[in-house]
């Protein structure tokens, strides 16, 4: 098992005494490998909140979390060895372009594993890996990361965590911000390190589309409780986000659309542009 | 009558790097235009010389008829106000309240005025509950929503939103677009520079930029009828649109335009 939460509950203190509830009792498992999850949810549904858990960056004010057979409860524990499972389990905030500081791409890439006492010519190698797995080229290197387009920067912040080789990496919105054409090249991206490493990732993401495209698994968040885990399609199929106020992907409601005016034997549930076109040409063959 | 004149606008961060390249538009007064191109086209680097943030090395730019330049730009930074997309880069107040009344501080409101237009804002945008709280304590969504309280406070006649609902979930999204409509029909001109399509569509108009050149400028109706513009620069068309504009049957690319634009 990579992380189970059991009975996760966290409340944010707050000035005028009176606490925060951002998750609430949530019971999940996600596997050491193979999973693709993305994480939905309201603005304050409490996603960034969960997802500060799966590396211990915040301890639970009840109920525990298990990352890799530690025990994560309220209280810090001094056999666990916390600095490890962060480095097992990677993140990377919203944004994580901001926290590029070094003048060259590979120092900023080798950053991490240097703090982890990795050798020099270690972290060299590993930063060139890394950079490749996010598809740069060495040329890069010695470029200067402010120099770069926000795309790329978005890239070389992920490799400084892929650096480290985290067994889980968690991803806080990382399309946010980038056109579409971006946050489709981003997400090939994370699809093809998946497939190379069977990582497990996990992304938080407000774009149903994508989920759809790329998910096999989707995790719904609501007012801080989990209110679905399972497929995307059983998700579309599912009353869950009417009830949440949650969009549906592009295609299908397209699709719904055109059935419901035109009177259509249609199955809306399609995937992609050219899915939804081969569709509609199906049920119109004979008009 | 022009509200925002762009007048053979050239604007380079370097000898390398082009910005903007002789940029020529007219913005009407209660208009809303929607700004779209591929990242690097120029877009912000548009909206930050349409409120004297960058200065453009060539031609020049009219606020209400007056030349934008040193000395008049503190009066018209007033009329313009600019939301940007990460609101953690334009947070100064300790608590919500604070952050919404600082522009209007600068404008030396009066206390009263001012602590009634906090209260009233901060309800428009929904945050109400949250005025006591620190602006770090905030969800990304959330502090984009002060943020552009703080803006709506000041009483500026033409507002501009880089990518300001890029963070925002949908149904939040959906909120602000709602208001933003309301805004418009109460006359103010609204630019906003988006990668989605599906807002952009609300425009009466779309600015389409490439590679720092302006590309296209029309009526939305007029663009969406020529999806090779967007291909040509790396855009997204709306899902209904890019099936209809391959689809066989024609009742059915009837309807998908219809759904396209009742949006």
């Amino acid at each position: 098992m990579g992380i189970r939460f059991n009975q996760v509950t966290h409340e944010y203190a707050s000035y005028s005494k009176v606490t925060y509830k951002a998750i609430h009792n949530i019971s999940l498992s996600i596997l050491e490998h193979d999973e693709f999850i993305a994480l939905v949810g309201h603005t304050g549904s409490g996603k960034s909140t969960l997802a500060k858990h799966m590396n211990a960056l915040i301890f639970p004010t009840s109920g525990t979390v298990e990352i890799f057979n530690n025990i994560i409860t309220k209280k810090r524990d001094k056999k666990i060895k916390y600095n490890s499972i962060r480095k097992s389990v990677g993140l990377v905030f919203q944004f994580p372009e901001y926290q590029l500081f070094e003048d060259t791409v590979e120092k900023d890439i080798m950053f991490g594993p240097l703090n982890f006492k990795v050798s020099i010519e270690e972290a060299k190698k590993v930063a060139l890996e890394s950079l490749e797995l996010v598809g740069l080229d060495e040329s890069y290197l010695n470029r200067n990361p402010f120099n770069l387009s926000g795309g790329e920067k978005k890239r070389v912040s992920i490799a400084g965590i892929l650096a480290l080789d985290p067994e889980i990496l968690v991803l806080d919105e990382p399309t946010s911000g980038l056109d579409p054409e971006g946050k489709n090249i981003l997400m090939r991206l994370f699809k093809d390190i998946h497939k190379k490493t069977n990582k497990t990732i996990i992304i938080i993401t407000h774009d149903m589309d994508l989920v759809y495209q790329y998910f096999n698994r989707v995790l719904v968040l609501k007012d801080g409780e989990l209110s679905f885990d399972g497929s995307p399609e059983r998700l579309f199929k599912s009353d869950i986000l009417d009830k949440n106020h949650l969009d549906f992907p592009n295609t299908i409601k397209t699709l719904k659309h055109i059935k419901e005016t035109m009177n259509l034997d249609i199955n809306i549930y399609q995937k992609t542009v050219e899915d939804v076109i081969k569709e509609l040409n199906r049920v119109t063959k004979n008009e | 009558m022009s509200i925002i004149s762009v007048r053979d606008v050239s604007f380079f961060y370097n000898e390398k790097k082009l910005g903007l390249k002789n940029i020529n538009i007219e913005i009407n007064k209660g208009e809303w235009i929607a700004i779209l191109g591929h990242n690097g086209s120029g877009k912000s680097t548009l909206a930050k010389t349409l409120v004297g943030l960058l200065e453009p090395q060539k031609g020049e730019i009219l606020i209400d008829q007056v030349l934008l330049n040193d000395e008049t730009a503190y009066e018209l930074r007033k009329k313009i106000g600019i939301v940007f997309q990460n609101p953690d880069n334009q947070f100064v107040g300790v608590t919500v309240r604070d952050d919404i009344a600082f522009g209007m501080e600068n404008l030396c409101v009066p206390r009263e005025e001012m602590l009634q237009k906090i209260e009233f804002y901060a309800k428009k945008v929904g945050m109400s509950k949250f005025l006591d709280k620190q602006p770090s304590n905030l969800s990304g969504g959330q502090k984009q929503r002060v943020a552009i309280a703080g803006i709506l406070a000041m009483h500026s006649d033409i507002l501009i939103f880089d990518e300001a609902t890029s963070m925002l979930d949908p149904y939040t999204r959906n909120d602000l677009i709602n208001y933003i409509k309301t805004l418009n029909k109460e006359g103010l001109t609204i630019i906003m520079i988006t990668h989605d399509v599906n807002e952009a569509l609300l425009a009466d108009k779309m600015l389409i930029l490439n590679k720092g050149e302006l590309y296209a400028f029309e009526e939305t109706a007029e663009i969406l009828k020529k999806p090779e513009v967007f291909h040509e620069c790396h855009l997204e068309l709306p899902v209904a649109l890019e099936v209809a504009s391959l689809v066989k049957n024609i009742e059915v690319k009837e309807k998908l335009w219809e759904y396209a634009l009742t949006k």
